[in-house]
């Protein structure tokens, strides 16, 4: 993949480039459950990480300027910014400027388009969490401060509906906490997420022999598999003398049956999302592209050079072609600009930055810390996009009788904490650090949708909690990192033996 | 007197010594086996330099990404600080590792073959039987040979006879029921027993 990142490191590369030549060169069918599955029909968990604090108050449950007797002071929005969505209690911010914080990068926001669509399954959940460390807080909201056994809402998940299912946990996303390991050891070993740093080359390593010209036959390589597992390798003086390695005997498990059951799928083409072509030249090398593979495409045309769109489109091969129960991914936190676009400078063949052009503010959601108010709406209006494209296709296939595959599954934009309320004097462009207080927003037919569970104190901006029975808001109630968590998992109808989690009957269906 | 000391010395490290070869005495388990994974880009290298394979040449995917500079690289055990973020490797092997290693084996050892194939005179570890043997199933003498390559080769050390006994077992099993000439099948059997030692447990971790 060719991205057009836009970190420290790549805007010094391309300044080195520029010497030379031009100034800131722009760098640029399917099946349900496999045979095999488990009767128990699963449930689908889609973590969307949203790294930095993805704040509330800046999109569904902002206040208005008029509602607040401290308006000027905090982080209340103008009123004609707030778009107030029929038929639905949340709030979406469309806010557009010509530069986010100190860089002249001009950016659309819109949330009400996703709001007015999609309002019936969101519900938000607002939360005081217990840190403000970016790694320390990504992990709590995702293992619900310890709730469950030091289960991951992913392991938990994975743990329960994942048996029969060959890699039923993924992580798309890198270098965040979200996908940190859970600290219970007796789950199955692969309800652990595995790791997908290239989306686009990932299919390639799970099948050892497909699309190596020359190769001996495939019945042949599988000889010699067995004859090094069985007669090489345990007759040889080192396996002998670590007979009692962990890491060894883990390693030979993992080529007995994880191994079969990850080529048996034939994931080397159910996964090839990217189509024959001169950059993934598959059939050159007796290799497909995905039957999918047009309309994932088509749904994420960006995938060649967005990391998002790329993870996205792995996550719905998985859970359609019943491979995982659970895909984490999202925006990661380097800067990047769209393919083609360049910073330029006027006399040097560049007009600077047009609206679009900037797909991921540096440090995502956290580029608050500069300018709150643009990197939410920028960030939320990105995260919004993928998401609405991502319950298309799922809306689009067949479960089964009827149901489809949204119908079973959850999105938890898992985000660290909110971000601080002050602001000078009635200021539009203003930065703001970490607050413990936000929430979250969960999109899904299996939640109380088109519900706010908790409200906004108007004075402070600052949310508070609600009764678990009823949903009713209670601003002397704050809600923890556990009582998410169980929402959650309650949800999903994920069971907890041995842990009595808080009962939030407010957060399912039908419920309350 | 020093010469009475020295022969003392001598004698005590003799009994030393052959207390201690005792301790390495074969198939002994190690109590406290502390065995690392040898990553992406160590065992790249070492079957380049092994087989005698360019660095860039090992293992291309798809004839254009270095299968771990590009297509693997975390899958086997590297890291990616700069546009992923990935500061430490895997703590725990990745189900896709096993698999994503046994690919780069088989890319290393079948490149070798082909090659000596092309260029006999400059052959590494496939030297065909020339001449009237060429048409004959290999010999035992044929197969220790190219045996005690692929181990010195891959391994860096000699395959002992029970080991070249193995491999000649293999060969077997790979012309078994086949009616392809013998060159072909020879190729095939030096290809995996390539594949089998540079994916072995012995070349996988150190």
């Amino acid at each position: 993949m060719q991205k057009n990142y836009w970190t420290r490191r790549n805007v010094m590369a391309q300044m080195g480039a520029a010497l030379g030549g031009s100034l800131f060169a722009g760098q640029a069918l399917a099946q349900a459950p496999r045979a095999g599955a488990p009767a128990v029909d699963p449930k689908f968990l889609i973590v969307m990480c949203c790294s930095g604090g993805a704040s509330l108050v800046d999109s569904f449950m902002a206040v208005p300027e008029s509602t607040s007797a401290n308006a000027a002071t905090v982080n209340a929005w103008p009123d004609r910014l707030v778009q107030k969505i029929d038929g639905s209690p949340f709030t979406a911010i469309d806010y557009s400027a010509r530069a986010i914080g100190a860089i002249p990068i001009p950016f659309t926001g819109n949330q009400s388009n996703f709001v007015k669509k999609h309002h019936a399954d969101m519900m938000t959940v607002t939360m005081t969490g217990t840190s403000v460390n970016h790694g320390v807080a990504e992990y709590r909201s995702i293992n619900g401060n310890a709730a469950y056994k030091g289960r991951t809402l992913q392991e938990a998940v994975a743990t329960h509906y994942g048996a029969g299912r060959v890699i039923p946990n993924v992580h798309l996303i890198n270098g965040v906490s979200f996908t940190d390991r859970g600290t219970d050891a007796s789950i199955p070993s692969n309800a652990f997420g595995e790791r997908v740093a290239a989306p686009n080359l990932w299919p390639l390593s799970l099948d050892g022999y497909k699309g190596i010209k020359d190769a001996p036959s495939r019945d042949l390589f599988e000889k010699a598999r067995e004859f090094r597992n069985s007669r090489l390798d345990p007759n040889s003086e080192f396996a002998k003398t670590f007979a009692s390695s962990a890491r060894l005997d883990e390693w030979e498990r993992l080529r007995g049956d994880p191994l079969k059951g990850v080529e048996g799928e034939d994931l080397i083409s159910k996964l090839m999302f990217f189509p024959d072509s001169t950059e993934m030249p598959l059939s050159q090398f007796g290799l497909q592209a995905s039957q999918l593979s047009q309309k994932v495409v088509n749904a994420f045309p960006k995938y060649k050079t967005d990391p998002l769109e790329a993870q996205a489109a792995m996550a719905f091969l998985l859970l359609r072609y019943g491979i995982s129960v659970t895909v984490t991914f999202g925006p990661d936190l380097n800067g990047l600009l769209k393919d083609g676009a360049s910073i330029g400078f006027s006399g040097a063949g560049g007009g600077g930055l047009k609206d679009g052009d900037l797909i991921n503010t540096p440090v995502g959601f956290d580029f608050s810390h500069n300018d709150v108010r643009s990197a939410q709406s920028m960030m939320w209006t990105r995260a919004l996009s993928v998401t609405d494209r991502f319950i298309t296709l799922l809306k689009s296939e067949e479960y089964k009788d009827g149901q489809s595959y949204w119908d079973r599954s959850m999105i938890y934009f898992a985000t660290e904490f909110g971000r601080t309320r002050n602001r000078p004097a009635n200021a539009m462009n203003f930065g703001a650090g970490h607050d413990l207080n936000n929430g979250f927003l969960i999109i899904s037919p299996l939640v109380n949708g088109n519900t706010v569970q908790g409200g906004v104190d108007t004075k402070t901006t600052l949310t508070y909690g609600f009764d678990p029975a009823t949903g009713r808001p209670d601003p002397n109630r704050t809600m923890t990192e556990q009582h998410v968590y169980a929402g959650i998992v309650q949800a999903l109808g994920v069971p907890t033996p041995g842990v009595t989690l808080p009962d939030m009957k407010s957060m399912r269906k039908g419920m309350a | 007197m020093p010469l009475r000391k020295s022969l003392t010395v001598a004698a005590s490290l003799a009994v030393l010594l052959t207390t201690a070869g005792a301790g390495f005495a074969a198939d002994t388990p190690s109590a406290d086996p502390r065995v690392k994974f040898k990553d992406g880009e160590r065992f790249v290298r070492d079957l380049a330099d092994g087989l005698s394979l360019p660095r860039d040449q090992v293992c291309v995917e798809l004839g254009k990404y270095d299968c771990n500079d590009k297509a693997f690289r975390i899958v086997l055990g590297g890291v990616e600080p700069y546009d992923m973020r990935i500061l430490d490797p895997l703590e725990n092997a990745s189900l896709a590792a096993p698999i994503a290693m046994d690919r780069v084996a088989l890319h290393a050892c079948t490149s070798r073959v082909m090659k000596d194939i092309e260029t006999p005179a400059s052959a590494v570890l496939f030297k065909a039987p020339a001449g009237a043997a060429a048409a004959r199933a290999p010999n035992k003498a044929w197969m220790d040979t190219t045996t005690i390559t692929i181990y010195d080769r891959i391994l860096r050390r000699p395959a002992t006879n029970a080991e070249k006994a193995q491999m000649a077992e293999f060969y077997k099993t790979v012309s078994a029921g086949r009616s392809d000439p013998v060159a072909a099948i020879e190729k095939d059997w030096v290809t995996l027993g390539c594949f089998a030692v540079a994916s072995s447990l012995e070349n996988t971790f150190y």
